[in-house]
């Protein structure tokens, strides 16, 4: 008989103006992989932090493990052998794995700290799970997975006998990716009851046992991950039907407007050449690390470049700083959307016109209506769902953000778009809104260079693939011929 | 999608919305109705205090200070701030009138010589801040200790009095007659307020300023030139302080050590206390015309309930912790 490590009933929490979570009720049964799954605003994170500690509901009970609990701090939680591996890494970057991993947890000889016992019982659990760092190495010299093995020995040190992964698989290349799956399993075969957060909604087929639905706040079903499948679990997220996943468009292939000739930067580029045409969509894949964002800020001239050249229509352009390839009619929608796409405490009129502000200006100052007037159209044309244009982009969310820093280079007038990670942290429904908003732009004569970590996308929505490995172009693929495995041998 | 997304937007982010704007709206008055309040208690303590020659004399007081403080607001607005702001004061007000008395300058070149030293020090600020990639606090408070030397070298320690009567009007002048009219200096503070309000909420500059103290990242990736942006409000600030010094020289009618002492902080208590966020990225120069106002208003109300001035000292470093905790508290409720 299975029993329910945990038990939320009726667990609701509200912040001014908004039921962040309304009467959530469900079970977790003990020793399961439970994948929890809802879109941006569903109320997910507010659930964690509720469980984590961080804050606490207002009606409902909590029970965990028989227990009815309401954790005050994320310390009194993983004392009772709750913990969370959050989405952004809290580890101490110049302390050691060692010490990461015992941290508020140290273990003593007497009055002194046992660096000794510590070390070893760092390095059985690194080894448990076949890790094979220094555990004196600080932890900034770790890639970002292995710093999220980190984070999970340091919950396995507390007895952890819930884990809560948020988005663990964002950051991660497909390689890293297998082994966190791994290690998921192991987790569960060791008798550790994992709840599982992602948008990627192949990993929790592959992985999770169970899934609980949110959607606005409440609680919409919990099931078997065998009782469904992913087009009826999108629907459930979604309120609606979702029809197609990467809504392709062909469009006619015109005239050369980019060509890169062997571009180099020591280190970084080898030796990189390729040329895109009116009328399509590239994508770039390759592993984290490949070189693929690096390609583009040579490109666009935010890093310098040894040798090579950049030919826009035809003719060569010597793109010195950022500004000069705006100027030619380049965009960049980065892949940092809070810090580097958005200015988050600025409205959505601001960030919307801020690389065009000269067609505002008039004799010197800028025409506020004008600008205002030319945002609610941009806001209108590409359905931001925003109360006002006046509101601060930081209230809205990820999806929206995405088509503010996109509507931001439509109003340049800018020609050739680079997307670096369009979708990451989107939800499914925002998800398919950017894919027919790329259709358009390309529509219109744009040309779209994408780079995506995500190969279900680019082979959804490419029509050529370029595969960057370490630096050096790998590869190219037509649309027609890729396969998830043809560019998979290639990034590696 | 839409209506269900707006709906679900708006659900969430109306109530976000609304709670925000009337928390804008306190805070930015919030502060006028300290000044009233404020004023109404000094003036249980003395009769003399709400007349309008007293009042007008503190709005003096005012004016130097609020002068450099546009600077200070300006560069807070972008991430950074200035700890040089006060002896650039010191040394211009030096510098003018060592030419003027000892030099024998015509004082209107002087003035001239002044406005480019100030100009000068923010440039050498400004230079290293944005191009050099040095924190401010470490350029800004190098610069601060070089300001003051030069300072002493040219007072010899001394202080130089006596300013001729063709520039006194600039401090100590009024408009509309001694007995009722406005100061000068006033005006001129108000006149400086106008212009840079209008260049910080109508221009492309301004608003480039604020996308960068919102994110240098994000304002980068948009195609503004953070560098010179950055160094600009260093300059300007310099630019400022020479014209506050100047002001503050003929309203003293003496150059000394002590002028221009401390405005980096009262600058910065100011911008806070009026609601100009250190974080940058927020708030309007008009605010920090009214945390001046309220900090000249507070220490004078200090001095005529005969405050041991040493104890001043105590309250106004008190004064500036307050005023970051609650800027640390308001930054958090967002």
């Amino acid at each position: 008989m299975e029993n329910n490590i945990l038990v939320l009933n009726e667990v609701s929490k509200s912040f001014p103006g908004v039921k962040a979570l309304d009467k959530v009720s469900f079970a977790v049964k003990e020793g399961t992989v439970h994948a929890l799954v809802g879109e941006n605003g569903a109320g997910k994170s507010t659930l964690i932090k509720i469980l984590a500690g961080i804050y606490q509901a207002e009606e409902g009970t909590v029970a965990f493990d028989g227990e009815k609990v309401c954790f005050r701090t994320p310390y009194e939680s993983q004392c009772k052998g709750l913990s969370v591996v959050h989405q952004e890494l809290k580890l101490s970057e110049t302390l050691s794995v060692t010490e990461n991993i015992f941290m508020g947890n140290l273990m003593y000889k007497g009055k002194f700290v046992d660096w000794k016992g510590m070390r070893t019982k760092a390095r059985e659990l690194l080894d448990q799970y076949s890790m094979t760092m220094d555990v004196n190495e600080p932890v900034s010299n770790l890639s970002i997975a292995q710093k999220q093995m980190i984070e999970i020995c340091k919950a396995l040190n507390h007895k952890c006998r819930l884990l809560i992964m948020d988005e663990p698989s964002a950051t991660l290349t497909e390689r890293e990716q297998k082994i966190m799956f791994e290690t998921v399993r192991k987790l569960r075969s060791n008798g550790v009851t994992i709840i599982y957060i992602s948008h990627r909604l192949e990993e929790i087929f592959d992985l999770a046992d169970n899934v609980t639905v949110l959607r606005d706040g409440k609680h919409i079903a919990t099931m078997p991950v065998s009782d469904i499948d992913k087009h009826s679990l999108i629907s459930m997220m979604v309120g609606r039907e979702m029809v197609n996943e990467y809504p392709k468009e062909k469009f006619e292939v015109g005239e050369t407007v980019l060509e890169v000739k062997n571009l180099c930067r020591k280190g970084v580029l080898n030796d990189i050449s390729f040329s895109v045409h009116k009328g399509e969509l590239i994508g770039i894949a390759g592993l984290v690390g490949s070189g693929r964002t690096e390609l583009a800020r040579a490109i666009l001239g935010i890093d310098k470049i040894d040798s090579g050249e950049v030919l826009l229509y035809g003719k060569p352009v010597k793109v010195k700083n950022f500004r000069t390839a705006i100027n030619h009619g380049c965009g960049l929608v980065p892949e940092n959307r809070k810090s580097q796409g958005l200015v988050q405490i600025g409205s959505v009129n601001d960030n919307i016109c801020m690389v065009n502000m000269d067609m505002f200006i008039h004799s010197g100052l800028i025409n506020n209506k004008m600008q205002k007037e030319t945002s609610r159209e941009y806001v209108e044309k590409l359905n931001i769902s925003t109360p006002s244009v006046e509101t601060e982009v930081q209230y809205l969310s990820g999806g929206n953000q995405q088509k503010v820093v996109i509507a931001k280079w439509l109003l340049k007038g800018s020609n050739i778009i680079f997307l670096d990670e369009p979708t990451r942290g989107i939800d499914v429904g925002s998800k398919s809104e950017i894919y027919l908003l790329i259709n358009d732009l390309i529509r219109h004569g744009k040309v779209v260079i994408m780079i995506s970590s995500e190969l279900p996308e680019i082979l959804g929505m490419s029509d050529r693939i370029l595969v960057m490995h370490e630096g050096t172009l790998k590869g190219e693929l037509t649309r027609e011929e890729a396969t998830q495995e043809k560019i998979l041998e290639l990034c590696v | 999608m839409k209506a269900e997304a707006s709906v679900q937007v708006n659900k969430k982010n109306v109530g976000n919305q609304i709670l925000g704007k009337f928390a804008t709206f306190t805070k930015s008055y919030a502060i006028i109705l300290a000044i009233f309040i404020l004023g109404i208690v000094f003036s249980f303590a003395s009769p003399y205090f709400l007349t309008y020659n007293n009042l007008r004399n503190i709005l003096q007081q005012t004016t130097a200070l609020a002068i450099v403080v546009i600077g200070q607001a300006m560069i807070v607005t972008t991430g950074n701030f200035d700890m040089s702001l006060g002896q650039n004061v010191c040394l211009t007000s030096c510098i003018c009138a060592w030419l003027i008395k000892f030099g024998g300058f015509n004082p209107w070149i002087a003035i001239l010589a002044a406005l480019l030293v100030g100009t000068s020090v923010g440039a050498f600020n400004g230079l290293l801040v944005a191009y050099g990639d040095i924190p401010a606090f470490i350029v800004t408070l190098g610069s601060q200790m070089i300001a003051r030397g030069f300072a002493k070298i040219i007072t010899k320690a001394s202080p130089i009095p006596g300013m001729p009567e063709e520039i006194q009007f600039i401090g100590r002048g009024f408009i509309g007659g001694s007995k009722y009219g406005i100061p000068i200096s006033v005006v001129i503070m108000l006149v400086l307020f106008l212009i840079f309000t209008v260049i910080m909420q109508r221009t492309k500059f301004g608003r480039n300023l604020y996308a960068i103290g919102g994110s240098s990242e994000a304002a980068y990736f948009a195609g503004i030139n953070v560098k010179k942006h950055k160094a600009l409000t260093f300059i300007i600030a310099g630019a400022l302080c020479s014209v506050g010094s100047i002001i503050l020289l003929t309203r003293l009618d003496s150059a000394a050590l002590t002028n221009g002492n401390l405005y980096e902080f009262d600058s910065m208590i100011s911008c806070i206390i009026g609601g100009i966020s250190l974080t940058g990225g927020r708030g309007k120069l008009i605010q920090g015309l009214f945390g001046t106002i309220f900090l000249t208003l507070f220490f004078n109300g200090m001095t005529m309930l005969n405050v041991d001035p040493f104890v001043q000292d105590v309250l106004k470093g008190c004064v500036l912790i307050g005023a970051v905790v609650i800027d640390v508290v308001r930054n958090k409720k967002r």
